[in-house]
């Protein structure tokens, strides 16, 4: 079970300023460089786990570490879809990933999702749980879209407090992911790796590197990805999320629904030699290939990954921990 | 944060979400972000276009027969104006059309068939039994340790996944040639009152159509009514085979799984 961190009343949108304003700085456990972290459940190489492959992992021991999975699909009241995942789980371990948090939103947080998540925490007992750095609507419209944060002190300071109150609310770090972005606002007074990394700095927050992401922002705004990649603070990166994209020359799509390509490769080597070993995953959303394919495309990673010395645990050891 | 940055950021996103919702034209977002770096009009198109195609999706995913009746171009229409009338309010899309068999029934037109809002409804009741809440059947060997003097008290309680709804429309059939084939050739519905009954059984989503007395006698034990108050019901219209219709019923019931321990 997951410790209390703190025990008060859940936090309500309207009572939780003042409560906020005592947390003491170091809630959480120190960071460790990446080559002083014990060996966790989570290390290695995971996939995404999709209907289509529940009866892959239900009925075989399909060679990845771990398993991914979104949250919302299990955030229902009962059902096949949480037979699946305890079933799934007895044998992966698994990290849960959200899309429903709208950490920007200046709605309040959703006290009842965060309750939601926390019950699914606990049934998944997951390595960690993570969403994206940003927001999905506005006057409780939801427009079920990772949608992108202005890079303003402002919009840092709000994100800040509620990445704060929900890790609080949830008696662990979170971590948050790097969206991919169409556009950039005009008001903007930092860049978005600027923001990402006070963002994580601030809040203490772990970050979910999403290195398509990074290369499709870098494309659709005109900077090097390998910016991006540099000013992030190593011993906050948890995760890495590869995926495949739509290219469309000037713009181009994080549709998740094609192969992993040579550019995003190139950008993961790079990362791996700049931040050293982080556990690495393949996201896949749509046009679901069968297993086997994306098991392949999973080796390909493993060779980029050996390629660039990092050293992560043994797969086996990995398993047997979780 | 002070009150001017604040209200920056919430009108920075009030007008990014306005961008994305607006029916037609969107407003201006020249001012709102920077130009790509081609210096072309910002991407906003990308994320109207998402917007629509992700909630549509999700309706052809929870009406997945509407959606073959009424064809692409027909739904996604409907899909359009529907999510512009009632946009999601819920964190997750699974939940989104949950509004869909109210709107139609009151905006009709918008059907090549009135029926189609009864077979919404009969598409809901299935989608949210496949994932309603767990719990345990009552069985009938339950019901048979009960003493024979206990028996006018028993009250009972609908398995989660239960859903009984009043229809207008004889749509069964059309569900179950389209959901069978999507190129089946469907009679229209005719105009039929009478109940559908959903569940879910061994993590089986099942349907099957209720007829009056029966309906009324499982309304009336979900809402609480006693073994004796159900016969007291049933003397109506089946006299002195009440107790046997009632028993009979509940037997069918309970090896259905619609009713808990």
């Amino acid at each position: 079970m997951y410790r209390r961190w703190r025990h008060r009343p859940e936090i309500s949108a309207s009572s939780s300023e003042a409560a906020l304003a005592q947390a003491a700085p170091d809630r959480w456990p120190p960071l460790l460089e990446p080559s002083e972290r014990p060996v966790t459940s989570i290390d290695g190489f995971g996939l995404g786990l999709r209907t289509e492959h529940y009866s892959d992992f239900r009925s075989g021991q399909p060679a990845a570490d771990w398993l991914e999975i979104i949250s919302e699909n299990y955030m229902v009241p009962g059902g096949r879809p949480l037979q699946h995942l305890d079933a799934i789980r007895a044998h992966y371990p698994m990290v849960m990933h959200g899309v429903s948090l709208s950490i920007g939103s200046t709605d309040p947080l959703n006290m009842q999702y965060l309750a939601d998540l926390k019950a699914l925490i606990a049934r998944v007992q997951p390595g960690w749980v993570s969403d994206h750095i940003c927001w999905t609507g506005v006057d409780h419209a939801n427009l079920h879209d990772l949608l992108p944060m202005p890079c303003t002190e402002a919009a840092l300071k709000h994100m800040v407090e509620r990445v704060q109150r929900v890790q609080d609310f949830l008696g662990q770090r979170i971590a948050l992911e790097n969206a991919s972005t169409y556009v950039a606002f005009a008001g903007d007074d930092m860049n978005e790796w600027e923001f990402v990394r006070e963002l994580a700095e601030r809040a203490d927050c772990w970050l979910l590197l999403d290195v398509n992401n990074v290369y499709v922002s870098a494309r659709n705004h005109g900077f090097d990805g390998r910016r991006y990649i540099d000013a992030l603070p190593s011993q906050r990166i948890r995760q890495i999320h590869l995926a495949g994209h739509e290219d469309l020359g000037d713009t181009l799509i994080d549709t998740h629904d094609h192969p992993i390509c040579p550019g995003v490769f190139d950008l993961y080597a790079y990362t791996l030699d700049r931040h050293g070993w982080v556990p690495t995953m393949i996201e896949r959303d749509d046009h679901i290939p069968p297993l086997s394919e994306l098991l392949a495309e999973l080796d390909q990673v493993r060779a980029i990954a050996a390629a660039a010395q990092t050293p992560h645990c043994g797969q086996d050891a990995c398993r047997e921990a979780a | 944060m002070n009150s001017t940055t604040a209200s920056t950021l919430t009108a920075q996103l009030h007008a990014f979400a306005r961008a994305i919702t607006a029916d037609t034209a969107p407003p201006d977002t020249d001012e709102l972000f920077r130009p790509t770096p081609q210096g072309g009009p910002p991407r906003i198109e990308i994320y109207r276009h998402a917007y629509r195609a992700r909630l549509t999706d999700a309706l052809r995913e929870n009406y997945p027969v509407l959606h073959r009746v009424q064809g692409d171009e027909a739904f996604d229409e409907l899909a359009e104006k529907f999510i512009a009338a009632s946009p999601s309010q819920t964190p997750s899309i699974r939940w989104f059309g949950s509004a869909l068999p109210a709107w139609l029934a009151a905006n009709s037109a918008q059907l090549s068939h009135p029926a189609l809002a009864d077979l919404a409804r009969m598409e809901w009741a299935l989608c949210t039994a496949f994932d309603a809440a767990d719990d345990s059947p009552l069985t009938v060997n339950d019901l048979l340790a009960h003493a024979p003097e206990a028996w006018p008290e028993l009250r009972f309680t609908g398995h989660p996944s239960l859903r009984l709804i009043a229809l207008d429309w004889a749509v069964e059939p059309l569900w179950h040639a389209l959901s069978d084939n999507p190129e089946a050739e469907t009679a229209a519905p005719e105009a039929q009152p009478h109940h559908l009954l959903v569940s879910r059984q061994n993590d089986q989503t099942q349907w099957r159509s209720v007829e009056a007395f029966e309906a009324d006698l499982l309304q009336a034990a979900l809402a609480g009514e006693s073994f004796a108050e159900l016969c007291e019901r049933a003397a109506a219209t089946q006299g002195e085979q009440a107790a046997a219709a009632v028993a009979g019923h509940l037997r069918v019931w309970v090896e259905a799984g619609l009713l808990t321990a």
